[in-house]
């Protein structure tokens, strides 16, 4: 994944995790809180994601989510993500349309 | 650190045990306890059986599973009779299985729960091999 | 309850079993969700029960033994797609199924269901010998030895919780085949076994240590002729030297296929060998009596083959012509004149390779009871067989596909694509294949040119672990990440069956867009310069890659 040392100035980190009980896909959000829409994803500084990620994943298992890691996404609302990966994690299955977790941005290029 | 135990046969108490290793074994001819590492066969042990009464064989991680050929092979090749114990990272998921392949006792730590051992071992009343288990 | 046609009939214990199986998953679920054990240690006990952390959700892949399904089966696993998915299945390369939608909280009410039916998800997943794979025309071909079905259950039985192989170095498949044509790619597993009659009872010609992944290697002989007797002892020796010996400090290099690599065949059947000498081969004794029981447990299908079967036939496709173009390519001689075996092909142009909603699954179930003794069977190339048709029966059997939408004439042919789940659903995939695949199918999808072009298998796989099986395609293709974007191999050559050979890479990667670009490019060289008759894989073998290269990086 793209270091997060070489964000550019319109990209952030977001955290996300899967929830323990139905493996669905979750974004760190306000009050240290998750939410499954990148909607409600906090745009973290690479300077604040290490400590998030570090209370995050200490919090986990108590929160109930497995696997916290960081992704870099552009900003904007909701954020996208960059890698086809994420993108497909925050948006959905590229191929099930119906399946889509959120009305996808603009196409900003 | 306790034991516990998978076939009720007589077995040797935790704290009387005091294995020695495969390399040891040879200058030890006394010695009736061997602890063999995953990687070493129980053939080596051909020479020493008639002495030994404790073979404890050990799971590096409960996914490494060799101890069970080991202990299998003990049973089935050398015909040993004697106490076979695991050591090392097992789950009590893993109970029906170590005992279906010869194995008598496993080391538990002392705030280990001894009841989730006992209800897997009881678990599955039907299997569709043979057991080298008596 | 009747006995299922092609497939062994439980017995009680078989069903005790089960229920005991689900209650010690239900217990380390419950074990899971409280904190008594972490991921790392759940995360073998849920593989070994089939379920998965992917993408979106838990996905369940559900076992379907040596690919038979009856028609109850079908409408449990439609159950389970209406009930805790999302309304479909998909179908994959190891017959099975994969549910990608499934909760984990869920997941012990749905091995109930499933239970109900006499299914389970039993070691389709984790380091232990995995569903066994067969025939999928077994005891229907025209070409068949000997029906491999029975033996597959004495596999399947014999590999279920076994307690010395359920923490192998890595996963290990087993594939059996009874055809002289090696339907199974038995040389692509860790054992594939062919099978054969012999005066004195069947015989199991043995091979080892094949598989693709990221290091594809073609299997080897490790035994002609094993008698029956001699089958299970000689399994149990096979996977007493590997669970040995196998390396286990680096995931990628723990299959049998690098152990046998290392060693080299003719060693590693010395251990083998030696082993079976250690053993007190009475005791491992596969009886014809216990042979025998099995198969009593499997009911033959009463074929009763009508006279004219033939002249209707032809006079239906002959009034037709949409139905002859499927009757050609989606059908299979049969052992019985009057019979044909029939693929249901899950590949319709521009959806998902695979991919069968709930409402399919029921509508297959329905005709599996009316025109094939309601058995269906699963490929390795994704489609569906029904093994027993009466010919006269085709016409109305094609016309209820075509209102299930499953009526699309490629078997075989370059619609006829497998493909993996990709970066869609799949945690592990470098790019997307499901687009990919659903483009081809698109440009490929028009049956008279699909005919023109003839025998050709596109396979496209994710990721080097290869579940789309990219190395064993007459046309291979395999998603890489480059610099965070998705990029496309190509591969000319593959094949498996009797001549299996592994695809070589044609050249750099190319986009998504490029790579269909270039497949259409090097079928069109390949329509204006074969020879007479020739096949597209028969002209890659005559010529090389090079004048396909020229033709695929033309513009690039
Ligand atoms: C989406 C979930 C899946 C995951 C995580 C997954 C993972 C893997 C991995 C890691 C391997 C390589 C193992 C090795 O070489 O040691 C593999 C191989 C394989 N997979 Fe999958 N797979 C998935 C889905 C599928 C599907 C949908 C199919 C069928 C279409 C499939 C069929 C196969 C086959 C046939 C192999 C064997 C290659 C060989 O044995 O060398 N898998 N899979
Ligand atoms: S080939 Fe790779 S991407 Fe495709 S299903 Fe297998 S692991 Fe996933």
């Amino acid at each position: 994944m793209k270091r997060l040392s070489h964000l550019s100035p319109d990209e952030c980190v977001l955290l996300t995790a899967a929830r323990l009980l139905d493996g669905r896909i979750v974004w760190r959000g306000q009050d240290g809180r998750w939410f499954d829409r990148v909607a409600q994803a906090t745009c973290l500084t690479a300077e604040e994601s290490a400590a998030a990620l570090e209370e995050a994943t200490a919090q986990a298992a108590r929160q109930g989510v497995m696997g916290v890691y960081p992704v870099v996404a552009r900003k904007g609302a909701p954020p996208q993500p960059v890698s086809m990966k994420e993108h497909i994690r925050a948006f959905g299955p590229t191929v099930h349309p119906e399946f889509s977790y959120a009305p996808q941005p603009e196409a900003s290029s | 650190m306790k034991l516990f135990n998978l076939s009720q046969q007589h077995i040797i108490p935790a704290e009387e045990a005091d294995p020695v290793s495969l390399a040891e074994l040879k200058e030890h001819p006394e010695a009736y306890a061997v602890a063999l590492e995953p990687d070493e066969s129980v053939e080596a042990l051909r020479p020493f059986l008639a002495q030994i009464t404790l073979v404890v064989l050990h799971f590096p991680i409960f996914r490494d599973g060799r101890a069970f050929t080991q202990a299998r092979s003990l049973r089935e090749y050398e015909d040993y009779k004697e106490e076979i114990r695991v050591t090392g990272h097992v789950l009590p998921d893993q109970a029906a299985f170590l005992r279906r392949c010869g194995v008598d006792t496993v080391v538990l730590s002392d705030d280990d729960d001894q009841t989730e051992w006992e209800a897997q071992l009881k678990r599955f009343t039907i299997t569709y091999q043979q057991s080298i288990a008596s | 309850m009747k006995q299922p046609v092609g497939h062994y009939a439980y017995e009680s214990r078989d069903r005790e079993f089960l229920q005991e199986r689900i209650a010690e998953f239900e217990d380390q679920v419950k074990r899971r969700l409280s904190g008594a054990l972490s991921e790392e240690e759940f995360k073998p006990l849920r593989l070994m029960n089939g379920i998965y952390l992917q993408v979106h959700a838990y996905m369940l892949r559900v076992a379907i033994p040596y690919g038979i399904l009856d028609s109850r089966q079908l409408r449990k696993l439609a159950h389970v797609a209406q009930r805790y998915d999302r309304g479909y299945g998909h179908f994959t390369t190891r017959q099975n199924i994969q549910f990608n939608w499934i909760a984990l909280e869920d997941a012990p009410a749905i091995l109930r269901d499933l239970a109900e039916a006499d299914m389970h998800a039993i070691q389709t997943s984790g380091n232990c010998i995995r569903n066994i794979t067969s025939d999928e025309y077994a005891g229907a071909a025209r070409d068949e030895l000997m029906d491999p079905r029975v033996h597959a259950e004495i596999l399947r039985q014999w590999s279920t919780l076994h307690p010395e192989f359920t923490f192998l170095p890595r996963k290990f498949k087993i594939a059996i085949s009874g055809s002289p044509e090696d339907r199974v790619a038995a040389r692509f597993h860790d054992i594939g076994l062919l099978a054969r009659p012999s005066e004195n009872g069947p015989l199991f010609r043995v091979f080892v240590g094949g598989g693709l992944g990221r290091t594809p290697v073609v299997g080897q002989e490790l035994f002609d002729s094993v008698p029956e007797a001699e089958l299970l002892a000689t399994l149990e020796a096979t996977l007493r030297v590997y669970n040995a010996y196998g390396r286990r400090d680096n995931l990628y290099r723990a299959r049998i296929k690098i152990l046998v690599q290392t060693i080299g065949i003719e060693p590693f059947r010395e251990a083998v060998k030696a082993e079976l000498a250690k053993m007190d081969l009475s005791h491992y004794r596969l009886t014809p009596e216990r042979v025998a029981a099995i198969r009593a447990r499997f009911a033959a299908p009463e074929l009763h083959a009508v006279d004219d079967a033939d002249a209707v036939l032809a006079q239906h496709q002959k009034e037709d012509p949409d139905f002859a173009r499927w009757v050609q390519s989606n059908t299979h001689p049969h052992f019985d004149e009057g019979y044909s075996i029939a693929t249901v092909s899950l590949k319709t142009p521009g959806d998902i390779p695979g991919d069968v909603t709930a409402e399919q699954m029921d509508g297959l179930a329905d005709i599996a009871e009316r025109f094939a003794f309601s058995e269906l069977r699963v490929t390795h190339l994704q489609n569906i067989v029904l093994g027993h048709v009466r010919k006269d029966q085709l016409y109305a059997l094609w016309q209820g596909l075509k209102e299930l939408n499953l009526a699309a004439p490629n078997i075989g042919l370059a619609g006829d694509i497998v493909s993996c789940p990709g970066l869609d659903y799949c945690t592990l995939a470098n790019a997307r294949s499901l687009p990919l695949a659903r483009k081809l199918g698109a440009r490929f999808g028009d049956a008279r040119l699909q005919e023109e072009i003839g025998a050709l298998s596109i396979n496209i796989s994710g990721c080097i672990n290869a579940c789309g099986h990219h190395h064993a395609g007459h046309i291979g293709i395999l998603g890489v990440d480059k610099r965070g974007s998705e990029f496309y191999q190509i591969l000319l050559g593959g094949q498996a069956g009797d001549h299996a050979s592994i695809g070589a890479i044609l050249g750099p990667a190319l986009s998504e867009d490029d790579a269909v670009a270039a497949i259409a490019r090097i079928i069109d060289h390949y329509l204006a310069h074969r020879n007479e008759q020739e096949s597209f894989l028969e002209m890659v073998t005559r010529l090389g890659k090079a004048p396909f290269k020229e033709v695929a990086y033309e513009t690039v």
